[in-house]
């Protein structure tokens, strides 16, 4: 948004701009001349905040909905936490440390130095949902299911969306990963690489939230 | 004027795979223009089937359940595949990249991908009406407790509600899909020289809209992934304690169904503007083009835009007046209420301030645009009734609620379609729309639509509820009936006037006049063949001294307008 240039269109005419490349003319993205379109750094990045946007969103619904719902009733009853959680909460951090590790040493062209910090965030990522598995049924065991407390039905659907976005985002992961190992990362793929970290690294953010929001509220 | 073919006719040239499973948004346009085009004939004969039966209730054996089956079809047929699919996804994804000066949309296999979520969640609608039991009963709003808690509500309460919740699901996610799309194309993909400020209002509402999108279908995902929690897996969201059904007592504890209401219309408000506001980027547009006149207050017109779309996310409140809210915040919902009223009548006034001594072209698509004008008023003033607590009470399960959103956004968004569909038909098939038939089409579609709509006010005014299937049982509505009975015919004939319009239209597909390359002398890219850059705004029509009375965007001083 940095070429913002306001423009009256009842005013004069504007400066012509010196020297722009022409632009494209419209036509079929299969045309290899062309640019591919997403595949500029800058779109891909954009492309995935607005993502983000509307995950907020739907996490802001799930967390009002639950806030009301709090206030309703006295059938509200807090769950105690499964430990393993606090396990989980750390290897996802780590796993981000470590995929943003990979992402710096990637721009040092340090590929195969990647290589092992991005398998080693790929695989703590999997550690997480297999550790997210253990805790629901912990939490079952307990006598916390989907129905009968509030409380733990609003745990298990955010700890479920949760999941599934790091299901998708695993996706992301795994591509790059499955590059990264063939050495085919080349400069396009970068930004492949860039926007799968964001989004882990938001991941991060929404489950530290989700946390929170358990351990000190719910 | 040169004749040269346009450019999306090398679209046209490829095989059928890559004709369904396209990647270009041109081809993805006019699928969605198709599916939408099918939705609104089925939405138009559901419709239809419950005008007739509320006139003739004993002339078929339709049950009441059956009628509110029709009623939740059409009104989500309506609400979500033509009044969201049309002006959003359709003319957006024709028109946005083109006018922008981008090669395609940000992400062209995500808009594929899009478009067969949007179809699968059309076939599962549709499913959803032969499913084993019947149809869905709950409307388009799908109020719970009765639509949380099965089959023990209504007979088509169960397999069918079931159906008809997924598929919003997948149609929320494909919106989400499309919203990302518009939002990282008008931000990251435009082209050189293109500013925000020299956008083209369309390209402004696409972009606003899409962001009110990307907003209120996230919270909708959610309200459905909670009650179909609920529906399913036996949990306490919306259903409340102690709650009584049949004779029969409810398993469930502690929800509210109010909750659903709140979380329903933090995306339903939003979606009365989803419907409208690409509309009224179009409708801007086109007022601007055939009154041969620059948009009268640009700026204003954006920031009316934006203005409308952050209130609108503020006042879903004002559709549960008669719900039990505090009476506090029902005077706050009403306030922001009235204040969409402040940009709306910015807007209203800036078109007729464009058009005002103009050198008026009245195409068929300019009488769109204008018949858009009008209805947008004449709906907009019941809204100034509606947003009143007071007045809400006695009127909200009226037909004055009928008229009212059939107009505003039923009506209005239909004539922005029909404006954009004249209007672009060149850029779409290569050919031009009859005017003789597009005009007799826009004149008797007027007169019908307010023959149809304006009625029913009436009928609201003498408490004529709405969603019942049969008036003859009430003694006091014997005098509304003859009204009743003329919105019916009135509805039959302005449906039937549709077949000019369809006919019309698949006769200009192939046998049309051969569009020429810029055929409404327009500013904007979607006309130019030519790669310069962008040099000036988008409405630069009769500028003094200027040998032609339009400059496109991307012309030159110095090269000879």
């Amino acid at each position: 948004m940095a070429r913002t240039l306001t423009q009256s269109n009842l005013g004069g005419p504007p400066p012509i701009l010196p020297d722009v490349p022409p632009g494209d003319g419209g036509g079929d993205d299969r045309d290899r001349d062309r640019p591919i379109p997403g595949s500029s750094r800058q779109t891909s990045i954009t492309g995935i905040l607005v993502l983000m946007c509307a995950s907020i969103m739907t996490f802001s619904a799930l967390v009002s909905a639950m806030v009301v719902r709090r206030g309703l009733n006295n059938d509200w009853g807090r769950i105690g936490l499964p430990h393993i959680l606090w396990w989980n909460t750390g290897v996802l951090i780590l796993s981000s440390i470590a995929i943003d590790t990979g992402r710096r040493l990637l721009r040092r062209n340090k590929r195969a130095a990647f290589n092992w910090y991005w398998s080693a965030g790929t695989i703590l990522g999997i550690a997480f949902l297999a550790g997210q598995i253990v805790a629901w049924r912990q939490l079952a065991e307990r006598g916390f299911y989907l129905t009968g407390h509030p409380s733990s039905a609003f745990f298990y659907i955010m700890t479920w969306a949760h999941a599934a976005h790091v299901v998708g985002a695993l996706g992301a992961v795994f591509y790059v990963e499955v590059r990264a190992l063939r050495f085919e990362l080349g400069p396009s793929r970068r930004t492949m690489v860039d926007v799968s970290a964001i989004f882990w690294h938001f991941l991060d953010v929404l489950w530290l939230g989700i946390m929170g929001l358990f351990f000190f509220w719910a | 004027m040169e004749t040269a073919p346009l450019k999306q006719t090398t679209a046209l040239k490829r095989g059928i795979g890559s004709r369904i499973f396209s990647t270009d948004h041109r081809v993805i346009a006019r699928q969605y223009f198709f599916l939408s085009l099918g939705a609104v004939m089925v939405g138009t004969a559901l419709s239809l089937l419950m005008r007739f039966h509320l006139i003739y209730p004993q002339a078929q054996g339709m049950t009441p359940e059956f009628y509110l089956s029709l009623l939740t079809l059409h009104g989500t047929m309506m609400v979500f595949f033509v009044l969201t699919l049309a002006p959003l996804n359709a003319f957006g994804n024709l028109v946005l990249p083109e006018q922008l000066g981008a090669s395609a949309m940000a992400f062209p296999r995500l808009n594929m991908l899009s478009f067969w979520i949007t179809a699968a969640s059309f076939a599962l609608l549709l499913a959803s009406f032969f499913a084993v039991g019947g149809g869905p009963l709950s409307g388009w709003t799908a109020y719970p407790p009765l639509s949380a808690v099965g089959p023990i509500s209504g007979p088509g309460e169960g397999l069918g509600q079931t159906l008809w919740f997924f598929s919003i699901g997948l149609f929320s996610i494909a919106s989400l899909i499309t919203a990302i799309n518009m939002i990282s194309t008008a931000i990251d993909e435009r082209g050189p020289g293109m500013t925000l400020m020299r956008m083209p209002l369309t390209c402004w509402n696409w972009f606003v809209t899409a962001i009110l999108s990307l907003l209120a279908f996230s919270v909708l995902f959610a309200a459905l992934l909670l009650i179909l929690f609920d529906r399913l897996g036996g949990t306490s969201f919306f259903v409340p304690a102690g709650l009584l059904v049949a004779d029969e007592a409810i398993r469930h504890s502690g929800g509210s169904p109010l909750l659903w209401q709140h979380l329903f219309w933090f995306f339903g408000h939003p979606e009365a503007y989803i419907a409208i506001l690409p509309g009224m980027g179009i409708v801007s547009h086109l007022i601007a083009n055939f009154s041969r006149k620059p948009v009268f207050g640009y700026r204003a017109m954006v920031w009316a835009s934006i203005s409308i779309a952050f209130l609108g996310l503020l006042v879903w409140g004002h559709h549960m007046f008669i719900s039990g809210l505090n009476p506090y915040s029902a005077i706050a919902f009403s306030l922001l209420t009235m204040a969409i009223g402040a940009p709306s009548a910015i807007k209203t006034f800036n078109w007729i301030a464009t058009a005002w001594n103009g050198a008026l072209r009245l195409t068929t698509p300019m009488l769109f645009a204008l018949g858009f004008v009008s209805i947008f008023v004449t709906g907009g003033l019941s809204g100034l009734f509606l947003g009143q607590p007071q007045i809400d009470a006695y009127f909200h399960d009226t037909y004055f609620v009928v008229a009212h959103f059939h107009l505003i956004m039923g009506l209005a968004a239909l004539f922005g379609i029909f404006a954009a569909t004249f209007y672009w038909f060149p850029l779409m098939f290569g050919r031009m729309m009859d005017e003789r038939l597009g005009k007799l089409h826009f004149y008797l579609t007027f007169i019908g639509a307010y023959a149809t709509f304006l009625p029913m006010h009436f009928a609201g005014f003498a408490g004529n509820p709405r969603r019942y299937s049969d008036f003859t049982t009430f003694d006091f509505l014997a005098k509304v009936m003859p009204l009743q009975r003329w919105i019916t015919f009135s509805a039959f004939s302005l449906a039937s006037v549709q077949i000019i319009f369809l006919w019309n239209l698949f006769h200009s597909i192939r046998h049309g006049k051969a569009a020429p390359n810029n055929p409404w002398e327009a500013t904007t890219l979607e006309w130019s063949d030519d790669a310069a850059p962008v040099v000036r705004g988008p409405y630069e029509y009769s500028q003094p001294g200027a040998t032609r009375d339009y400059i496109m965007q991307n012309e030159n001083a110095d090269r000879g307008y």
